[in-house]
């Protein structure tokens, strides 16, 4: 399927450009990190590297969105690659699912490894209980990359790269408020609080991806939590991805 | 007919201003099954802005197009082209296997079916010896060809060729010409815009000449070179100053070329005229070459006419 | 309506279908979020807005990072610690440092027996020690290792050790998960009330032993050798007064 063919081409860049390799080279230094700096933690060593390594999943996920993400069809367009695709019979919105599935793929590999990492260091450590923990963790971590790199497509397609990544880093930070504005709309009077509601509905509800804090006691979440979290993924990764197609079909390539 | 277009204008609207630019004015033309169609114009005549609509990079404000048979905003309509567009750019990780085979798979052939298209193709445009180089280290003739192979490897039939010969020396223009030919013989309609003027000569069946966005007239090479203006050219050795006859002002021209002088006689029938005026100055003549109009002569002068109409529509505005 | 939309142009009825799906999927999305809200249990609930406004503000902060943020600021609570005990043995700035360090991951329970210990010890500030206890014991009402701790607290209060309360709260672990074995035991003992010096031995040797906090381990050593001490010199009635008159330690250590 061309899908696929765009979405397998899209990886093999990500992962030939250096930049993964030297996230994933980062994320191993950021655990090297944590192991030398235990004495500090006064015992508390294991909840540092655990803790420490989940974020770096993210954090390190985010930086490769706004990197690569943000140009990946913006650099397509600039530099008349995507003359050499979109004259072919490959419907416009089937290229834009087929980057995001690529590069979405490509974080998830490197979630996956660094995850791996974590899990080996624990397992060092002698506390096997946490593994299912950090699975589950580095699992709701590929699903809040994924709905992350949507946003960086749509934007991509649409705008250039700088403001693209800058659009796509600010949906992100409002996404981690989404509880927050939740409680503060308990708080407000009637019409605000729908208003908050809504607003909070409509940002990408990214603290659903969000156990580090119980991975941090070695507790898991539910099963329910999980498919939740996957469907609401797939929703939402797709409504981005469909708004994309509809202004990406009417964009002109001069 | 492999391609229609109706009426096809493109306009460019500022978001700010709300001035309309014109692209392309009304354009019309077909090009038949089986021929080679050569579409000629300067740089911003509007070439390139009409296959790109004929391929589906750009919207047209108003008018329709077909390519074989289906219009051209459906998808559908570029299962069967090959397209090469201006100045191609590639995936810089890829090497020319990897890039030619992903096209391929894109344009409908299957798994193996593609890996083997890529590899003969890639030999056909003469790369076949560095089939693991990353397209990052590629020269422009070689990205040049990776282009052309690129709008060939799934045997297409309509290529269309937004300057094929670009960046090639002269034994590649030459492959390039065997290469179209070739594709021509299997079957394939095509359309190409170029520069390079007796190139397209030597290969088209017929051409459209476009300018500023009208296309100001389609006919036969046949047709348009028989319709130019035939000269003689008288060869001199030696550059003397001489004062033109009065009597051939106005149809004789002198440049210098090489060591040699050339008269350029631009009415054939005086020609008896001129020689006995050069053999009356004692001048040596070297030869005396009959030259037929050429397509540049034809250009320059729907150029020339153009700028007439245009400055005609400009005092009457 | 169907044939409709197949008589436009082949672009606008990409686009339109485009649209169509987007708002059908975003609508799904948002009534999933609210769902979600709805149901999925809360996370580790908050400080109210007048108790500790600091630790509220900050964690919107961390942007979902809390326990990260809570693992670095318990570095830095460490090293505080220390340096001020190498220094000048003020430490002015602990409860706020350990109230952020808690509000910030209120299930972290590490900080609430530390900080209280420290403050309480070291801070000489009772009571800033058991409102970071009683805090703890708020955020997690299912801990018996906080419970037992806030007992320890009161048992060995310098100046003033409240044994009712102590017993209240050993006993209270010995119903809730994480608490130590010996629990029931120094319940019973607390009940006894008297000044039984060799439980309060009992109690420090037993955070001397487990602990891999080495700074709790310090204030441990320097208890189980001061009762030591006074039970071999016989001074058993300083020991006793230290522990329920109230006085502040002249003598650095």
């Amino acid at each position: 399927m061309n899908a696929l063919l765009i979405a397998h081409n899209t990886f093999r860049e990500a992962v030939r450009d250096r930049v993964l390799a030297g996230l994933v080279v980062a994320g191993f230094a950021l655990l090297a990190l944590t192991r030398i700096a235990s004495p500090l933690a006064m015992g508390e060593d294991l909840r540092l590297t655990v803790d420490l390594g989940l974020s770096g999943i993210t954090w390190l996920g985010m930086i490769v969105v706004l990197m690569v993400g943000s140009s990946l069809v913006a650099k397509e367009i600039d530099r008349r690659t995507i003359f050499n695709l979109l004259s072919r019979p490959l419907p416009r919105s089937v290229y834009l699912f087929g980057k995001w599935a690529g590069l979405a793929g490509a974080l998830s590999l490197v979630a996956l490894v660094l995850a791996a990492a974590l899990g080996a260091v624990v397992l060092l450590m002698g506390h096997a209980e946490y593994l299912p923990s950090i699975a589950q963790a580095a699992y709701l971590a590929c699903l809040e990359l994924a709905v992350v790199t949507s946003l960086a497509v749509l934007f991509s397609a649409l705008s250039t790269p700088v403001l693209s990544a800058l659009y796509t880093l600010g949906l992100f930070l409002a996404g981690q408020w989404c509880e927050d504005l939740r409680r503060f709309a308990t708080q407000a009077p009637e019409g605000l609080r729908t208003l908050l509601e809504t607003v909070a509905n409509l940002l990408p509800n990214l603290p659903l991806f969000d156990i580090r804090t119980i991975a941090a006691g070695a507790q898991t979440t539910s099963p329910e939590h999980l498919a939740l979290a996957t469907v609401y993924a797939a929703l939402y990764s797709g409504c981005v991805l469909l708004l994309g197609s509809a202004a990406f079909e009417s964009r002109d390539f001069k | 007919m492999a391609v229609r277009t109706v009426g096809l204008t493109k306009e460019y609207r500022h978001p700010w201003t709300m001035k309309v630019t014109p692209g392309l004015t009304d354009v019309s033309f077909e090009v038949r099954r089986g021929e080679i169609f050569g579409y000629l114009g300067p740089n911003g005549a509007g070439k390139t802005t009409t296959l790109k609509i004929l391929t589906g990079l750009l919207k047209p404000t108003r008018g329709r197009a077909w390519m074989l048979g289906t219009p051209v905003e459906e998808v559908s309509s570029r299962r069967r082209l090959g397209f090469l567009p201006e100045q191609p750019y590639f995936y810089d990780y890829l090497n020319g296997v990897e890039y030619l085979e992903f096209v391929a798979r894109l344009s409908g052939l299957g798994g193996r079916e593609a890996g083997e298209a890529a590899r003969r193709w890639l030999g056909r445009v003469g790369l076949g010896d560095r089939a693991r180089l990353v397209l990052r280290k590629y020269s422009k003739g070689m990205l040049q060809r990776l282009g052309l192979a690129a709008a060939m490897v799934h045997e297409p039939e309509l290529l269309i060729l937004d300057e094929p010969m670009s960046g090639l020396d002269p034994f590649g223009r030459r492959d390039v010409r065997d290469l179209i030919l070739e594709q021509n013989e299997r079957g394939a309609t095509v359309m190409l815009s170029s520069h390079i003027l007796p190139d397209v000569e030597a290969l088209c069946d017929r051409v459209a000449i476009v300018l500023r966005g009208r296309l100001e007239r389609t006919a036969t090479v046949g047709e348009l070179v028989e319709g130019g203006t035939p000269r003689i050219e008288l060869r001199v050795a030696g550059t003397p100053v001489v004062e033109l006859p009065a009597t051939l002002q106005g149809v004789l021209e002198r440049r210098t070329s090489g060591g040699d002088t050339v008269f350029t006689l631009h009415d054939p029938a005086r020609q008896q005229e001129a020689i006995a005026w050069l053999v009356a100055q004692r001048l040596e003549i070297r030869s005396v070459t009959p030259v037929r109009g050429t397509l540049e002569d034809l250009f320059m002068a729907a150029a020339e006419g153009a700028a007439i109409h245009a400055s005609v529509e400009r005092r009457s505005a | 309506m169907s044939t409709l939309v197949w008589e436009l142009a082949p672009v606008r009825r990409r686009m339109l279908l485009a649209w169509a799906g987007a708002i059908v999927l975003g609508a799904a999305a948002f009534q999933l979020a609210a769902y979600a809200a709805r149901t999925l249990p809360a996370r580790p609930p908050f400080e109210e807005l007048a108790y500790y406004p600091s630790g509220q503000a900050l964690r919107p902060a961390t942007l979902g990072h809390a326990e990260t943020a809570a693992d670095l600021a318990w570095l830095r609570a460490v090293q505080y610690y220390g340096e001020h005990r190498r220094s000048d043995l003020r430490f002015l700035q602990l409860e706020h440092v350990f109230d952020v360090l808690t509000s910030l991951a209120p299930g972290f329970e590490s900080p609430y027996v530390f900080g209280a210990f420290a403050l309480a010890q070291e801070g000489r500030d009772f009571e800033a020690a058991e409102r970071l206890l009683r805090k703890g014991i708020e955020r997690n009402p299912a801990s018996g290792r906080l419970a037992f701790e806030l007992g320890f607290l009161h048992y060995v209060r310098p100046g003033g050790r409240d044994l009712h309360a102590a017993a209240e709260w050993f006993e209270r672990s010995t119903h809730l998960p994480g608490h130590p074995p010996t629990a029931a035991r120094f319940a019973a003992f607390a009940r006894q009330h008297s000044g039984n010096l060799l439980v309060a031995l009992a109690l420090w040797n037993q955070v001397r032993e487990t602990t891999d906090n080495r700074f709790l381990r310090d204030i441990a050593e320097r208890e189980v050798l001061r009762i030591q001490e006074a039970i071999a010199t016989g001074r058993r009635e300083h020991a006793v007064r230290r522990l329920t008159t109230p006085q502040v330690l002249l003598l650095p250590q």
